[in-house]
């Protein structure tokens, strides 16, 4: 057997490593990935006020602070037995929203963007945000960092701060908002939400109206079917904040609906030798290898997931997206991984609408933002969606509120099967014979990667700044380096 | 007058990851009236805003060599953003490398640094979860804050 191995994964967060194992006929045998182990999460927390956890579990990772902060928030909400005022719910919203704006954005931009608006197979050199604005035009770029600091202006106005909220409270938020910083963030939503949809054309011009391109996200070597999950609200539309989980089959039917709170009923984790990471998977169906299906318990939470399973969106523009979306690429559900990026900003614009909605609601200046806790239950859930999945926060404390145990679900470990799945398929899709492995063919293997955006949160540093990509093919008879290829970023 | 940032990055509570962070808190105390001091725990397009308007930057970090790199920790290594093509935390999923961070502020008509020094720490544990320097580490911590003052001129 041959070993190719293509390590790190440029541009994924932290330093991953994709293995693909190849026998003498180049034929794919497996493919997994390995990223390193973050430890001591756990003891970190045990023995702290429970409270401090929506402060130290942004802190897991730089990626998405705030979706840990909206988790660890609910979940303590919880533990206390409390419910937010309306008001302090809408501002946790709101600020949820627009840094939703921000994520999905820069993941178009700066991680898809160049892999569509360059080509797959371009020269790495100018397959970046370079050669993108270089190619649509420096007023894109512009609009992103215009849309990136008004953003981050409202994330700390409520907030407190851009980067790390420190507003979550147990029962609420830590302050109103004046009308003054009212009328600010309805001006900065209605911007973002214009840039959504210049966003939005873009895609269109770009990639939808390229055939070949189209064609790649419908191809085979890019789909799976799985079940997909996703927050909705009561008439099961999309929501980031809050809402029950729901499931759907390969079919579009729905398997289960649950309060998030009962997340341990009805998922399961299976362990791999070779990964500390765990792939969960569904109880009520059970785990049957990494293979697609209605009998595989294997699922996917991520933008592709939540647009297959909610009935549709809950803002206008947002809604006639969503089904355009649909009716381009032949019906609910949709299977294809790549069109995860057009699932992404149908929920970028989403994200902009909503904000905007919250933003002009007159209840959003309601100085009632806290309900003071009485009492303490003991336990709790949390659970958002989180740009990149379904994020779940369960804590356990003893009676005066000190942490006991922590248990997170995160975003992208729900998706460890299906990510394992779609980068075998990939490969045997692009490997086809030959010894000579180029750029561009790596560079297909890793899309199928990109597109469920992983973040595994690790700090390991590679200095003094090269990120090679390594391929090596070796002989599995003797070992020996058949051939080898090496690029930097 | 030269605007000067020194801006210290990592995590702070993954052990010797955070010693950017603590570096910069202690520069602040002592730093000249020209130089402003900030600390980030994340990179990317965010590097853009924060470096934009200043002539010179000093960023601390800690860093991981690969084996066989030839240094222990506690050993600080210095850069200059010429040397750098990406790189993990300046170029990861949601960053753009520190390079391109620099040439995309320029093409957009900001004013970008002309000079970007990076100072980092070889670091021994940065992967498990703790507010405690290694010995090495903090050791090296203490030789940085003066480093940091001769390289904006304030020592």
């Amino acid at each position: 057997m041959k070993k190719v191995s293509v390590d790190p994964i440029t541009r994924l967060e932290g330093h991953g490593k994709i293995e693909i194992f190849v026998d003498d006929d180049n034929k794919v045998q497996n493919v997994y990935f390995q990223i390193p182990e973050l430890r001591g999460f756990e003891r970190f927390c045990v023995g702290r006020p429970v409270e401090e956890l929506a402060r130290i579990t942004p802190r897991i990772c730089g990626v998405c602070p705030e979706a840990h902060h909206m988790a660890a928030t609910k979940a303590i909400d919880a533990v206390f037995g409390v419910e937010a005022p309306p008001a302090a719910r809408k501002l946790r919203e709101l600020l949820y929203n627009t840094f939703y704006v921000t994520d999905h954005a820069t993941h178009f931009y700066i991680l898809a963007g160049p892999d569509f608006i360059m080509g797959p197979e371009a020269d790495p050199a100018v397959r970046n945000i370079l050669g993108v604005i270089h190619k649509v035009g420096l007023e894109t770029a512009g609009a992103l960092i215009k849309a990136r600091a008004e953003a981050a202006e409202l994330i700390s106005m409520i907030g407190g701060k851009q980067i790390h909220p420190v507003c979550g409270l147990p029962g609420g938020v830590s302050k109103a908002i004046t009308p003054e910083e009212r009328d600010r963030m309805v001006e900065i939503t209605a911007g973002l939400v214009e840039f959504a949809k210049f966003t939005l054309k873009l895609f269109d011009d770009v990639v939808l109206a390229n055939d070949a391109y189209v064609d790649l996200i419908k191809s085979d070597a890019f789909t799976h079917q799985t079940y997909y999950m996703g927050m909705v609200d009561e008439n099961n539309r999309v929501n980031f904040y809050d809402g029950t989980i729901r499931v759907v089959g390969p079919d579009g039917a729905e398997l289960v609906k649950f309060e998030g709170r009962d997340y341990l009923q009805h998922l399961a984790e299976h362990v791999e030798p070779y990964s500390y990471l765990v792939y969960p998977y569904l109880k009520a169906v059970g785990w049957k290898g990494f293979v697609d299906g209605k009998d595989s318990g294997v699922y996917r939470a991520s933008p592709l997931s939540r647009l297959n399973a909610a009935d549709g969106m809950a803002t206008p523009a947002a809604q006639e997206e969503y089904e355009r979306f649909f009716s381009t690429l032949g019906g609910k559900p949709v299977h294809a991984t790549l069109a995860t990026h057009w699932a992404r900003l149908v929920e970028l614009l989403y994200a902009a609408e909503r904000a905007h909605e919250l933003a002009t609601d007159p209840e959003i200046v309601d100085p009632n933002v806290r309900t003071i806790p009485e009492g303490i239950v003991g336990e709790g859930v949390g659970v958002v969606e989180a740009p990149r999945g379904t994020l779940y926060h369960h804590y356990k404390t003893d009676d005066k509120g000190i942490t006991t145990a922590v248990n997170l679900i995160v975003g992208t470990t729900n998706n460890n099967a299906a990510i394992s799945m779609s980068l075998k398929k990939a490969a045997e899709g692009v490997l086809t014979g030959g010894p000579e492995i180029s750029e561009g063919t790596l560079n297909m293997i890793e899309m199928a990667f990109r597109a469920y955006d992983p973040c595994f949160g690790c700090a390991t540093h590679t200095l003094p700044g090269d990120m090679p990509l390594e391929v090596t093919v070796r002989r599995r008879s003797t070992g020996e380096v058949v051939t080898s290829a090496r690029r930097n970023m | 007058m030269t605007r000067t940032l020194v801006l210290g990055m990592g995590n702070p509570i993954l052990s010797d990851d955070r010693v950017g962070l603590l570096v910069a808190e202690r520069v602040r105390a002592v730093a000249p009236p020209h130089v402003d001091v900030e600390q980030s725990e994340v990179a990317g397009l965010r590097l853009l805003e924060l470096l934009r308007g200043y002539d010179k930057v000093v960023i601390l970090d800690a860093l991981k060599s690969p084996a066989g790199a030839g240094r222990s920790p506690g050993d600080i290594v210095r850069y200059e953003a010429s040397e750098f093509r990406g790189g993990h935390r300046y170029g990861s999923a949601h960053s753009i490398g520190l390079a391109t961070a620099l040439e995309l502020g320029r093409r957009l008509g900001y004013h970008m640094p002309a000079e970007v020094v990076v100072l980092a720490v070889e670091a021994e544990d940065v992967e498990t979860f703790g507010e405690e320097l290694s010995p090495a580490v903090a050791a090296a911590a203490e030789r940085l804050v003066a480093m940091v003052l001769e390289e904006v001129g304030g020592a």
